[in-house]
């Protein structure tokens, strides 16, 4: 589905990604770590072609996003870091725009599915964070993409809200969702593979480690090292 | 395509912004053209097309100077370029969302030639080409603002270059140049003036090469707006 193959990005001097490799398989839940700065948010970007990579090659469905920009951007639901939305805009029209735009009329089923109901008539800046980040999930889910890229669906949100949004990624079906996060809780509860980036290289890329506590004392004991 | 034209126009229209920049480039436009119309006592709208470039000095900038920075400022631009959609069909949408808003301003200001035809014969295909002519001078300008609103994040830095370079553009066609330069120099330098090629449509010419000109500006502006989304960095 998607795949990374020495993939590099640099700012002017600056190495956000150095030369990354990895895949992500059809129905994998990736939890995505790394500490601040690591370039967890670069790499998602260049996943989107959002960014263009400095080297290396980057293959979504076997297609390249820089050659099919269009047609590989219609394959992927993307929830940009800090979630930016166009705040003047009423849920129910920012979601039909988008649905408008990825050629699909099924709004219905994703407000239904991120419990969007009671806000559809407010405009998105009168919207609590988690609503806002409820409309940004649901602008990611329309059109049914196969791959789902979230940075930090649940960053700023109370626990009821997180619980919300990791049972929503959870119940995403044959679906290849890579999230990152800070919380490592939230990739024990969620994930069903794990890759750690730290100072633009991978530091992990396999399996997520079973028991209870057992993510933090990998991602420590890789930063540490 | 439809829907970001929609969404753009929308914006203006739900907005005191939009309104008010539109208002007052009719009032403007109005109130210039008609304190000087009786002193000068002749019934003709070449007056007011010949104002109109300095009122678009302002006035469009001010209007479209927000376009692609404030996408910037606060990261909606990461939206547009991550859908399904072209960074071409992005800049049009929004080049066609302001021609509307311009054209809209244009028409408040259709009183002047009705209120004039009380008292003079005007010949009605003759200001229609004015008007043709003063949209495409405004697209022009409008795609000078998008390229300039694409390089920063801050409104005001891409309103104040907006400005200037169409300012320097302006003042190229001015009598004050004749001070400056010598007279071949002169004609030289104001063949890629504005007013130059808005003078012809002013008097009712629609001139291949002056459609030209104006068809370049805003296809170079625009090429150069989209190359910049493109660059992404």
């Amino acid at each position: 589905m998607i795949s990374l193959t020495a993939v590099t990005k640099k700012f002017n001097s600056t190495t956000a990604v150095n030369s990354i490799t990895f895949n992500a398989k059809e129905g994998e839940i990736i939890g995505f770590l790394g500490p601040n700065g690591a370039g967890k948010t670069t790499t998602m970007r260049l996943i989107l072609g959002y960014l263009l990579p400095t080297g290396g090659k980057i293959t979504i469905n076997n297609q390249n996003p820089l050659e099919n920009r269009i047609e590989v951007l219609k394959q992927i639901g993307y929830l940009p870091e800090n979630n930016p939305l166009y705040q003047e805009m009423k849920v129910q029209e920012y979601l039909e725009f988008i649905a408008y735009i990825k050629n699909t009329g099924k709004v219905k089923e994703v407000i239904d599915k991120v419990g969007l109901e009671e806000a559809l008539s407010k405009r998105i800046e009168e919207l609590s964070r988690g609503f806002k980040q409820r409309v940004g999930l649901a602008a990611a889910l329309i059109g049914d993409p196969e791959i789902l890229v979230l940075d930090e669906p649940t960053s700023g949100l109370d626990p009821l809200e997180q619980d919300k949004i990791k049972d929503l990624i959870k119940s995403l079906k044959k679906k290849t969702v890579i999230f990152s996060t800070h919380i490592l809780s939230e990739v024990e509860d969620v994930a069903t593979k794990l890759i750690i980036i730290n100072k633009g290289n991978i530091a992990y890329d396999g399996a997520k480690p079973k028991g209870k506590g057992s993510v933090e004392k990998l991602f420590k004991r890789l930063l540490k090292g | 395509m439809f829907q970001l034209y929609k969404k753009e126009l929308k914006y203006y229209l739900n907005s005191p912004i939009g309104y008010i920049i539109v208002i007052l480039l009719s009032i403007f436009a109005n109130f210039l053209f008609i304190k000087d119309l009786f002193v000068v006592g002749s019934a003709s709208m070449k007056p007011f097309f010949s104002i109109l470039p300095w009122i678009f000095l302002v006035f469009v900038p001010a209007l479209t100077m927000r376009i692609l920075s404030e996408e910037r400022r606060t990261n909606t631009i990461e939206i547009l370029l991550t859908l399904p959609v072209s960074e071409t069909q992005i800049i049009l949408s929004k080049f066609f969302a302001l021609c509307t808003l311009t054209a809209i301003g244009l028409v408040l200001t259709a009183g002047l030639p009705v209120s004039l035809l009380f008292f003079t014969k005007l010949y009605i295909p003759e200001i229609i080409v004015g008007y043709t002519g003063s949209l495409l001078l405004a697209s022009t300008f409008i795609g000078i603002t998008m390229f300039f609103s694409s390089q920063t994040k801050n409104q005001v830095v891409a309103f104040l270059l907006s400005v200037i370079t169409i300012f320097i553009l302006l003042v190229l066609g001015t009598d004050f140049m004749a001070t400056i330069f010598p007279k071949t120099i002169l004609d030289f330098l104001n063949y890629f003036t504005p007013q130059y090629h808005l003078a012809n449509f002013v008097k009712g010419i629609v001139d291949l090469r002056s459609v030209t000109y104006f068809a370049t500006l805003v296809a170079a502006t625009l090429f150069l707006t989209i190359v910049s989304l493109e660059k992404r960095d």
